[in-house]
């Protein structure tokens, strides 16, 4: 009774530690075939252009893809996006691993068939981009992958442009209050020196 | 020993707390508001307060700025070296400001000029514009000279510690408390429905507007001395125009502790001083601040997540503390210059900063264990001086005061030629001469008599 207690407690600390330390990128599968609506070098602008995405088993692929639940369709940095920026950083671990921030779509999986049309939304960075998509299979842990560049992640990559950010009437404020600022030194300085005088002539 | 000659209405009736013969307060009452002595330490507190608050109001909102600027690595290192390497200057520029036009002025002018930088950062654009607001909302840092100058001019040799080290450990508070205040304002605003984008710009508009009101209050509520403003009591007669061309100060370090902990150490230094005078205090400074040393060199090797904050908040008390402590001795180096006394002092610490960051923390040199180690190996090294500093009225770490018997007032005096004397610009050192006798600690030997015997006048 103690060693089976014994087998249970280590097969569930063994699948903890599993889904602690996450699956690695290396190991997965490139079984999906995965395509974007920007060409190569295209620039999409954020908050207005839209981005259409499809996603298929690959069927020449020699496993199965009955393991497969769902379907995540993410935007991932590029290298050049990701240098001397470490809050970027490619790393085996998927549960680490920063190259993919944004959700396009998140779905059911079926083998063919799928597509998707996304609105680039207002806050996207400004950056080199691929897509990637990941299938889950029933414990929500990856089990393959598909993207549109090659594996070094050179080819078929888009860029966004972002939205600054700033309005008119930010731009507009920020001056006004500035100038006020410095306005109102210069009457202290005033107020100051007639003071002065006054207290001089009594 | 006979306590210092105190005026002869000690509880003057023009003040709300008891007052020496220079109308400092001797008495540090947080409580209280009453104008000058109180007000001008809530005074200036709070507008050090928001210029900490406006310089580091940008590192919790980094997420987003760098991704709106497109950042990298290396512009964020460097925009944050530039926030406090700005300050390096312009602490300089302050020492003698506070001399030349009185702390009330001088803080309320810089922090005017330095607001438009923070109103300018909602419109930033690049990496480059990004690291010019910060580095001119960093001169703000300045107003750390005037809040000890002015809490030097308005608080006795007594409480002088404690004034400044309360003053300064809540001004310093200000960089702790705007990593709360700032993703809380962001949030609010991206709930009420801005762009991520543009609600971090637009959140920059309330350091902003804190720092405009602080100077307003700090220039309509603030007065520089006891007995009224520089301009008013230049031309009275009572103050004289000094000329000087240098002084800097410097002081950033940052984290809540600084509540307790800064001011923990200016009340040490007072407590200290009470039993064992200056040497006392430059005991405790140099125990304290090495000790800071050895909790850094600590902090470099512990391996735990837990052990290391634990060790992290040591470090940073004693490190702390020892600020306080060190302006508990500061405002007894110079009278005359004590605007570039502590404009230096401040400065050096600021210099420190940036070479600690140069030499240890850039690059991928050092790992940034090995780079704290390090560091406080450095903090212990450059304590040492602390060994050397003598004061021939009360001595050092391992002298007494000098055996020729040189007093408080020969060494106050000795700031001022014959002429300056003639014209009677020496007044004011010689009451804080009289009234820093309390410097020497409880000594069972009498107080020698002043070498040339000039008596005590009274305004």
């Amino acid at each position: 009774m103690a060693a089976h207690r014994f087998m249970v407690a280590s097969l569930l600390l063994c699948c903890f530690l599993h889904s602690c330390y996450g699956v690695t990128f290396s190991s997965l599968q490139r079984t999906l075939v995965v395509t974007a609506s920007p060409t190569p070098g295209q620039v999409v602008k954020a908050g207005e252009d839209q981005i259409t995405v499809t996603w298929s088993f690959n069927q020449t692929f020699p496993g199965t893809d009955s393991a497969y639940k769902t379907i995540k369709v993410m935007l991932c940095y590029a290298p050049i996006s990701q240098v001397d920026r470490a809050w970027r950083n490619t790393v085996d671990n998927l549960a680490k691993d920063k190259t993919c921030q944004f959700q396009i779509v998140a779905k059911p999986y079926s083998p063919s068939n799928n597509s998707f049309t996304w609105t680039i939304e207002k806050d996207i960075p400004q950056a080199t981009y691929f897509v990637r998509s990941y299938a889950y299979n029933s414990d929500s842990s990856e089990a393959a992958y598909g993207q549109t560049t090659d594996a070094h992640k050179t080819t078929n990559l888009f860029e966004v442009q972002a939205i600054t950010g700033r309005h008119v009437s930010l731009d507009i404020a920020s001056v006004c209050f500035s100038a006020f600022s410095v306005l109102s030194l210069f009457v202290f300085f005033l107020v100051e020196k007639r003071k002065t005088k006054m207290s001089q002539q009594k | 020993m006979e306590e210092p000659h105190t005026a002869n209405n000690s509880d003057h009736p023009k003040f709300a707390l008891p007052v020496d013969s220079e109308h400092k307060a001797t008495e540090f009452r947080v409580y209280s508001v009453a104008a000058p002595h109180m007000r001008a330490f809530h005074l200036s507190w709070i507008s050090f307060f928001s210029c900490f608050v406006s310089t580091f109001a940008a590192p919790p909102l980094l997420p987003i700025i760098r991704d709106n600027l497109n950042l990298t690595s290396t512009d964020i290192g460097n925009a944050g070296i530039a926030a406090v390497s700005g300050a390096v200057f312009a602490r300089i520029a302050m020492g003698t400001a506070c001399d030349l036009f009185g702390p009330r002025l001088a803080s309320a002018s810089l922090i005017l000029i330095t607001t438009p930088a923070v109103y300018c950062s909602a419109i930033a654009n690049s990496s480059i514009s990004f690291l010019l607001v910060r580095f001119f909302t960093g001169f703000s840092l300045a107003t750390f000279v005037s809040t000890q100058f002015w809490m030097s001019s308005m608080f006795s040799a007594k409480v002088v510690g404690t004034a400044n080290g309360v003053a300064g450990g809540w001004g310093n508070l200000g960089g702790g408390a705007t990593q709360l205040i700032m993703p809380l304002v962001f949030s609010l605003i991206r709930d009420i429905g801005a762009v991520r984008f543009t609600a971090w710009r637009i959140a920059f508009f309330i350091p902003a507007l804190f720092q405009t009101l602080s100077a307003y209050a700090v220039f309509f509520l603030g007065q520089d001395m006891p007995d009224g403003n520089f301009s008013q009591l230049q031309k009275s007669g009572d103050k004289h125009k000094d000329k000087f061309t240098q002084a800097g100060i410097i002081a950033a370090s940052f984290g809540l502790a600084n509540i307790f902990s800064r001011p923990g150490g200016g009340i040490i230094s007072d407590i200290v001083a009470k039993r064992f005078g200056m040497r006392g205090r430059i005991w405790t400074l140099w125990t304290v601040q090495t000790l800071g040393g050895v909790f850094c060199i600590l902090l470099g090797r512990v391996g735990s997540l837990s052990v290391s904050i634990v060790v992290l908040l040591v470090f940073s008390l004693f490190v702390q503390a020892a600020c306080g402590l060190t302006f508990g001795i500061v405002p007894f180096v110079s009278q005359r210059s004590l605007g570039i006394i502590s404009g230096m002092t401040g400065g050096g610490g600021n210099v420190g900063a940036v070479l600690t960051q140069v030499i240890f923390f850039r690059g991928s040199r050092y790992s940034t264990e090995t780079g704290i180690t390090l560091m406080g190996i450095m903090i212990i090294c450059c304590t040492l001086p602390m060994l050397l500093i003598y004061f021939p009225q009360w001595g050092g770490m391992f002298c007494g005061p000098s055996s020729k018997g040189t007093t408080e007032e020969d060494y106050y005096m000795s700031e001022w030629n014959s002429t300056e004397k003639e014209k009677g610009f020496h007044q004011s050192s010689l009451k804080f001469s009289d009234n820093s006798k309390s410097e020497r600690g409880r000594r069972v030997d009498s107080a020698p008599t002043p070498s040339n015997g000039t008596p005590l006048s009274h305004a």
